[in-house]
């Protein structure tokens, strides 16, 4: 599926004196294509978070459109688009984003259990083996360290085998081996399996992953390669 | 759609706070069943005490103490032992506007052998009697025999058994229909077994004012007014031509026993009122807390595909479910308590109390519990509201 | 652990509390001329039967060892302290004595909730010995 970002820009009510709004994300327009790794950077506060939640169909922009192949996300209602977003975007959130009174496999399983759809329990087996938290299956987020709730994050975006997977900071929390685990099963997803992959890092190794990179500086967008 | 277990698994997973949300409504379902149970009891028993009196005067001689204690004879079957001249069932006749004149004449027992407490003995004239017999009819399609008692439904002894009344034997025939009232723990009997109660109780040594063999003398007459005729004016003819009789009119006796009901019945509604806004209050507060505590969860669920309807229902399913629990865990308690302690209740309270029938009862815990289920809904329905339309960008950095 | 030795504690004050109501406000009649009828020896029976129940929980808390079958006890004890009054033993006919207003539907109430407190009880035991194989 290709994402198309048509000059969308987002604008929060801030009184700085000349105007009571400021421009988070200026008026841009993009494309993540399928099979491709696109990387955004950025400093801090520069507004690459309030890009992807608009691209991923989270956060409505102020103006402009966000078209998957032909169906422009926002003009769907609350209920078309929530399933719209179950089942063609995967999304890694920056902070910790598990459900406490899950446990860990259940949290990965949630997105099918969502609709009612057998869970994928083998698959998330699979995955849960090769992120080396198998044998927390049945353990309560609560009792997990930073990088396993990372490990269960990217998995459960996973899960329902999403068109597009955006990460935010998806490798915030892990050491380097696990960072370059993380990465490269993006990268594997993106060119194996035909996926669109949006993630926003600070990691300069990311870039190593990436098709293409953008850097977002004051809600401006460039690209660098 | 799969989020009712979710709604689940999110009770079961936090017991702590599942377990004073049930509390709260198992509080609120606990006050309004007990006190609706114990207010629908006192309406029932003076219902029950004004069907069963079925006289419009009841004439006693003046030396019964007072008002009062004839009162409580029918309300808490105190003992009673007050005697006159039995001509005034007669006399009372010529009155204009009597139409039926019922002697009854009372016998407080020693210890009968079925308890520790002495019982009234109530000896009724059937042919002329019109308040118990009716209520005997229904259980007792004879009249009663010599040596043979109707028990109230409180006397502890079954069709057939035998009581023991000052070392005399009677036989049990018939059991009344619970009243609520000291009619309970009456015993009934005929005029004759009467007299020979009396004669043992005299041989016995026990005084009671009255000999036995001398019918001359009853304890109460009543009387039945004639259609067409004022009570009061008939009343008052009869303390005219009657001396050393009072008359008291049952309106002026039910209309005590009615204040004193409307007096319970309302502390019982003003304090369920308390309560419920007590409680209501306290529900609004937990469930707003509730928001802050659960916005990061919400804003997962929102991004992982909850539309924001699924996410309401969740709220809202969560809270019905406490209500639920509580409902039914506070009007079993509440039953529990009124059932089992009825008779502490009845004795405690001095008034008429009658439990209503099964049905109702039915009906009441239904409509409590389905009462919690609401009020827990929608004490919850703000809360439901602002979760289901969290922010997830936001609502996750926030707590980042 | 917790969950094996809070029932313990509530099942030991509800059969303490028991046993002192049966000798004081929830006991049987108490009759002017100082006779005693079938309730008072009720009353006696479930005065022994609440502390046996509670001695048995108590040492439910106290002994690990023995915990399960210490519960089961005194569950049994309190189905007897259920059956004693009205059943096992007779009181007064007229339902509104004491004995019968009273101490009959009190100990029922405090009785079973005792009883309940021991299935949790051991309910808790057997788990954890599941658990543990």
């Amino acid at each position: 599926m290709l994402l198309q970002a048509d000059n969308i820009s987002k604008t929060f009510f801030r009184n700085t004196g000349s105007a009571n709004y400021f421009y988070a994300v200026s008026p841009l327009s993009m494309e993540i294509r399928p099979g491709t790794v696109t990387v955004l950077t950025g400093r801090s506060g520069s507004g690459k978070t309030t890009l992807l939640n608009m691209l991923c169909g989270i956060l409505q922009p102020t103006e402009g459109r966000v078209l998957m192949d032909r169906t422009d996300l926002y003009s769907l209602d609350d209920a078309a688009l929530s399933r719209f977003r179950n089942e063609h975007i995967g999304v890694i959130p920056q902070a910790r984003s598990a459900v406490d009174t899950l446990t860990a496999e259940e949290n990965i399983l949630l997105p099918a259990r969502l609709y009612g759809k057998d869970p994928p329990a083998e698959k998330a087996r699979r995955w849960m083996e090769n992120f080396e938290i198998a044998h927390l299956a049945g353990v309560f987020p609560r009792e997990l360290s930073g990088g396993e709730l990372r490990r269960m994050a990217i998995i459960r975006a996973v899960i329902r085998d999403p068109d597009l997977l955006f990460a935010d900071e998806p490798t915030g929390d892990l050491d380097d081996e696990n960072t370059h685990r993380v990465l490269s099963a993006l990268h594997d997803l993106a060119h194996g399996e035909n996926k669109a992959v949006f993630i926003v890092t600070h990691e300069n190794d990311a870039e190593k992953y990436a098709d293409r990179v953008f850097r977002m500086d004051r809600g401006e967008v460039f690209p660098l390669a | 759609m799969k989020i009712l277990p979710l709604s689940v698994k999110n009770l079961a997973r936090k017991p702590g706070r599942t377990t004073a949300l049930v509390l709260l409504t198992a509080f609120l379902a606990l006050a309004v069943f007990g006190g609706s149970v114990i207010t629908l009891s006192l309406r029932a028993g003076l219902r029950s005490l004004e069907a069963r009196l079925g006289a419009d005067i009841i004439l006693v001689p003046s030396e019964a103490e007072s008002k009062v204690s004839f009162r409580n004879m029918f309300l808490q079957g105190t003992t009673g032992a007050f005697y006159m001249d039995a001509s005034v069932a007669e006399k009372a006749l010529e009155v204009p506007g009597v139409e039926k004149a019922a002697p009854q004449t009372f016998l407080a027992s020693l210890k009968a052998d079925c308890c520790s407490v002495k019982i009234q003995v109530i000896g009724i004239d059937p042919s002329r009697d019109f308040t118990v017999q009716p209520w005997i009819a229904r259980s007792l399609k004879n009249e009663l025999g010599d040596m043979e008692v109707a028990v109230g439904c409180k006397v502890g002894a079954g069709i057939g058994e035998t009581i023991r009344i000052y070392e005399q034997r009677c036989k049990v025939t018939a059991c009344l229909e619970p009243t609520g009232t000291g009619l309970d723990t009456a015993v009934y009997c005929n005029m004759k077994t009467m007299d020979t109660l009396l004669a043992a109780a005299e041989a016995k040594g026990v005084s009671h004012r009255i000999s036995s063999g001398d019918d001359s003398v009853v304890s109460a007459v009543y009387i039945k007014v004639r259609d067409g005729y004022d009570i009061g004016d008939v009343n008052t003819a009869l303390t005219g031509k009657l001396r050393k009789v009072t008359a008291v009119r049952t309106r002026s006796m039910l209309t005590g026993v009615s204040d004193s009901l409307a007096g319970i019945s309302r502390t019982v509604t003003a304090m369920i009122v308390v309560i419920w806004v007590l409680a209501f209050v306290i529900l609004l507060l937990a469930y707003t807390l509730i928001v802050r505590e659960r916005s990061r969860e919400f804003a997962v669920l929102r991004l992982l595909g909850a539309s924001r309807n699924m996410l309401g229902r969740m709220a809202l399913y969560e809270s019905a479910v406490c209500g639920l629990i509580g409902g039914i865990a506070g009007t079993g308690i509440a039953a529990v308590g009124v059932f089992s302690f009825s008779a502490l209740i009845e004795g405690s309270l001095g008034l008429p109390y009658l439990i209503p029938g099964f049905s109702t009862i039915l009906c009441l815990a239904a409509g409590t519990i389905l009462l919690s289920v609401a009020v827990s809904a929608l004490t919850s329905a703000f809360a439901a509201w602002r979760l289901s339309r969290v922010n997830p960008g936001t609502a996750l950095r926030d707590g980042a | 652990m917790k969950k094996q030795v809070i029932p313990g504690c509530v099942l030991f004050i509800l059969a303490l509390a028991a046993s002192v109501g049966s000798v004081s406000f929830l006991g049987p009649c108490v009759h002017e001329d100082g006779s005693v009828g079938a309730c008072h020896w009720a009353g006696r029976s479930l005065l022994g039967t609440g502390l046996l129940a509670a001695m048995l929980a108590l040492l439910a808390v106290l002994f690990r060892m023995a915990r399960l079958g210490l519960y089961l006890g005194s569950f049994l004890a309190c189905v007897l302290g259920i059956l004693t009054p009205g059943t096992l033993i007779s009181l007064c006919k007229m339902s509104t004595m004491h004995c019968r207003a009273v101490m009959q539907p009190a100990m029922t109430v405090l009785f079973a909730a005792a009883a309940l407190c021991a299935l949790f009880g051991a309910a808790a035991c057997i788990r954890e010995k599941k658990g543990r194989a």
